[in-house]
């Protein structure tokens, strides 16, 4: 067994007790964890998907730019938080596995310890949403 | 590899006639290794004993500090060798972004709060933060990684031939996490306490008493037996007691946490309360318990 390191332990907890949508990658890249409002956002539970390769998460519920081109994965929010290790912003489309589209805005930042960079964490609000929940004002 | 507990209580000292059993000194193991190199983990108050009970002849020492709350560096300038000049003390302990281990416990040891000044130790000190790979002291296999406490802090796996020890004496695995639910991958400090023979872990809030201190960097009973349920340890002892606990008290946490334990499906001697004084003789195989003196 390889024990998490305990950054991303107490990130999956955090993210885990919160209403707004959060995804979790590791050092590598690879999708460890996302919360239940992110699973409801996408329509699929983390507990249904497990763990996605770093290479694969990105094409999973597209993202699409504003002309619903697929937005190469080098220029995610989460990669280029973890590859660089800096924040990083974007607004684009996902889609949901039952097609639907959601228009979000996701800030992502990189988790970096004594040891260095353990991942990051991306935080999805809902475009046009003030509380993160997609919930009306 | 022989463990001696020097002082079991967390957070301050509690001397008095209502703690004598399980002892009122805070943080402190004395580890002697299989080629009778000494390892001393934390550096509270029961470290003053320990040094009292070391020989006087020239010696290397190895302190490995969890972390920098005074219950775990208080005994530091209390410790006779390190007031000889023929003394070798290599102090491990967490790395912080904000200042190096020397400078962050020269602020203890130092005026208003201390005598003297590190600089002013007779003894030959070193400070060395702790690696994220595994390094050796003697015949031992040394590793900490980070565990879910306040502040950067350490747990320890100390693997001596096939004994192993655990020493995770502050420690809330349980804060926003279901540990009985959890992969095991997912659970603060279980990497470092899978499958020891002793397992040394934080006890020190009753389960009514938690909720109160939720997020103070403790354990419940019931965090503490799922977690060494878990982890499969050979043997637990259960750690850091609640200066408000008396002798008493223990008693009843102890027979509580050896009940939850069987109920577990636990050995029948594989959970009991730390107790300052008992030496305990790790075994050569993880699978049976550590037996006490």
């Amino acid at each position: 067994m390889t024990q998490k390191p305990l950054e991303l332990i107490l990130a999956r907890n955090l993210m885990s007790a919160l209403s707004t949508p959060a995804f979790l990658v590791d050092e590598g890249g690879v999708l460890v964890f996302y919360n239940e409002a992110a699973g409801m956002l996408l329509g699929k539970r983390f507990e249904e998907l497990g763990t996605v390769g770093a290479d694969e998460w990105g094409s999973l519920f597209g993202p699409f730019d504003e002309h619903g081109n697929p937005i190469p994965y080098d220029e995610l929010p989460l990669v280029v938080a973890v590859r660089n290790g800096r924040p990083a912003h974007a607004d684009f489309e996902i889609s949901s596995v039952d097609g639907a589209r959601h228009r979000v805005e996701v800030s992502a930042f990189p988790i970096l310890t004594a040891h260095g960079s353990q991942g990051a964490i991306a935080v999805f609000w809902p475009a046009g949403s003030s509380n993160g929940t997609g919930a009306p004002r | 590899m022989k463990v001696k507990l020097w002082g079991t209580r967390g957070s301050i000292p509690s001397p008095g006639p209502e703690t004598i059993r399980y002892g009122g000194n805070t943080s402190c193991v004395g580890v002697t290794l299989s080629d009778g190199s000494m390892l001393a983990l934390d550096a509270g108050t029961g470290i003053r004993s320990l040094g009292l009970a070391l020989a006087a002849e020239p010696a290397r020492l190895h302190i490995l500090l969890t972390h920098l709350h005074l219950d775990h560096i208080q005994g530091l300038v209390f410790f006779a060798p390190a007031f000889r000049a023929q003394t070798e003390i290599v102090i491990w302990g967490p790395a912080s972004p904000e200042a190096s281990l020397r400078d962050r416990i020269a602020r203890y040891i130092s005026a208003p709060l201390s005598p003297v000044e590190v600089r002013e130790l007779p003894c030959d000190v070193s400070f060395r933060h702790c690696p994220e790979a595994e390094w050796e002291i003697g015949p031992a296999r040394i590793r900490a990684a980070s565990v879910a406490h306040r502040g950067p802090t350490l747990g320890y796996r100390i693997d001596d031939g096939d004994s192993s020890l655990a020493y995770i004496p502050d420690h809330e695995p349980a804060l926003g996490a279901d540990i009985d639910a959890l992969e095991e991958d997912w659970i603060s400090g279980l990497g470092l306490a899978r499958n020891a023979s002793l397992l040394i872990h934080d006890g020190q809030y009753t389960d009514a008493e938690y909720p109160d201190h939720i997020g103070w960097g403790h354990s419940s009973l019931s965090h503490a037996v799922s977690f060494a349920r878990r982890a499969s340890a050979g043997r637990t002892l259960l750690f850091h007691h609640d200066p408000m606990h008396t002798d008493a008290q223990l008693d009843a946490l102890g027979l509580a946490a050896r009940e939850r334990w069987m109920q577990a499906g636990g050995a029948e001697n594989g959970m009991e309360l730390a107790a300052e004084g008992t030496e305990y003789e790790l075994p050569a195989r993880a699978a049976s318990a550590a037996s006490a003196t």
